[in-house]
């Protein structure tokens, strides 16, 4: 009879283990850099120019261009951009995922973090709404190149595996 | 009651496991990037490089320039060579901005038409016909600003289909071209007004550079004749002018003519039907005049 406990109690610790292994692989998969081609348009990219949408009614235009790809937790991407003094500007990203705390920075060509206004999605911080979105304005006082960064940071409630990123700007 | 107690373990077992992998928060303080990180940066074509329209808007902002002062009517030359025709598309696409800002209809329909003789010669045509239809209809209607997004994406998928076609390098070609187009029609803009408003939004030598730098990693056969030599020379110079921290407002004057003139010179010789030596016989840099007309700023207040 014990014999038959430890076989069991053996069985069931396995299946636990593999269960949080296929967890985790399911989690660090990069399932869609496999795909030959991606939905066009993500639903990343919906969701940013969803939200970039809203800067339009206020007479802002949209890049055609977009800046796409996999985020991984406290480890930003960076993009180099080239700005104009005195425009108006804000960069837009969303991710089908939900609920990540998205947070883009604006630097100037040094290096040096620009200060400027933020915007994140309300209601996905309620959880009201799928996705997350977020934005960044800046006006720049002198042209030139400047970088912008995107990360996000992982807490209990994020999952820990890159995530899908979008981003485009807008400016006026 | 032992399958109750050993599902909980089960439970109990994953949970632990995930938690485990769920690292602390990182620091959320705001820190100076690196310069590996600065080194590192993505750069992409589509949102790197400004738009015409962008500088466009930039100098709208600072005076306001007599847009249909500057409308220049282009036909695309007739020449079989891609890298030729990859730098008309940029050229053409930056005229296109200067017809939306005048509110020039028949020129928009213009440019697109040439655009669309471009694309056909590049062999880049069938996913552009909607395009070129969208931008006949937007000028019929007037819509500016959607024919100012219809211009961009018309270049933009001009340089998708490039990349699809294995061509990337005539993107770069493209892009260069635009900007060097766009940038004849500033410093136009700048030289128009005595105190050279605008100079500000024009300083972008790192771009220059950049794409100077770009446009000598393409291929060798690309950069037989004259043409991608001159943009490449026209660059560099342009780098070179815009990155000198002149204040004296007689060389600024001059440094700004300068790059107008190279820009303009450089932009005949892209519109210029080679001649069958495959040859061309204009040099860049031997424009002895500038074409800046003054008074092409009606209003050079500030809004």
């Amino acid at each position: 009879m014990s014999h038959k406990r430890l076989i069991l109690q053996a069985f069931l610790m396995l299946v636990s283990l593999m269960v949080a292994y296929g967890t985790l692989i399911a989690q660090n998969a990069i399932p869609s850099e496999t795909k030959v081609m991606e939905p066009i348009p993500t639903e990343s990219r919906r969701l940013s120019l969803e939200t970039a949408g809203a800067f339009v009614n206020d007479g802002f235009r949209i890049r055609d261009g977009e800046w796409s790809g996999k985020l991984s937790g406290g480890a930003p991407l960076i993009l180099q951009v080239t700005l104009f003094a005195g425009e108006n500007y804000w960069f837009v990203a969303a991710s089908q995922a939900n609920r990540i705390p998205l947070r883009i920075t604006v630097y100037d060509a040094t290096g040096k973090p620009v200060k400027g206004l933020t915007w994140h999605d309300p209601f996905q911080e309620k959880g009201e709404r799928s996705g997350s979105r977020s934005a960044a304005g800046i006006v720049p006082n002198q042209s030139g190149k400047y970088y912008v960064g995107i990360e996000f940071v992982e807490n209990s409630a994020t999952q820990n595996g890159p995530i899908d990123f979008s981003m485009v700007y807008c400016y006026k | 009651m032992l399958t109750g107690r050993y599902f909980a373990i089960l439970i109990m077992a994953t949970l632990g496991s995930l938690r485990a992998s769920t690292p602390p928060a990182p620091d959320f303080n705001l820190r100076p990037l690196t310069e590996p990180q600065m080194q590192g940066a993505v750069f992409l074509d589509a949102l790197s490089v400004p738009s015409p329209g962008e500088i466009f808007s930039a100098l709208n902002k600072v005076c306001r320039p007599n847009w249909a002062t500057l409308v220049t009517p282009a036909t695309a030359p007739v020449t079989t060579e891609r890298s030729q025709l990859a730098l008309v598309v940029g050229v053409l696409a930056a005229n296109g901005y200067v017809a939306v800002e005048a509110q020039d209809g028949q020129q928009v329909k213009n440019v697109g038409r040439e655009m669309m003789i471009v694309a056909k010669s590049l062999g880049v045509s069938q996913s552009l016909l909607g395009r070129g239809n969208s931008l006949m209809e937007f000028a019929d209607n007037n819509d500016w600003e959607a024919l100012s997004d219809e211009l961009e994406a018309t270049e933009n998928e001009v340089k998708n289909t490039m990349v699809d076609q294995k061509d990337h390098d005539l993107v770069t070609l493209t892009s260069a071209a635009a900007w060097i187009r766009g940038l004849e029609i500033a410093t136009r803009i700048v030289l128009s007004s005595d105190s050279l408003l605008g100079k500000e939004e024009l300083r972008q030598p790192e771009l220059a550079r950049r794409l100077a730098a770009q446009l000598n990693a393409i291929p060798d056969r690309m950069r037989r004749g004259l043409l991608v030599p001159a943009v490449r020379q026209t660059l560099e110079s342009t780098a070179s002018l815009l990155d000198d921290p002149e204040t004296n407002p007689e060389a600024l004057r001059k440094r700004f003519s300068k790059i107008h003139d190279d820009c303009s010179a450089v932009v005949k010789l892209i519109l210029n039907t080679p001649a069958p030596t495959a040859t061309p016989s204009l040099s860049p840099f031997a424009s002895p005049s500038s074409s800046t007309k003054p008074g092409t700023m009606t209003n050079p207040s500030k809004p």
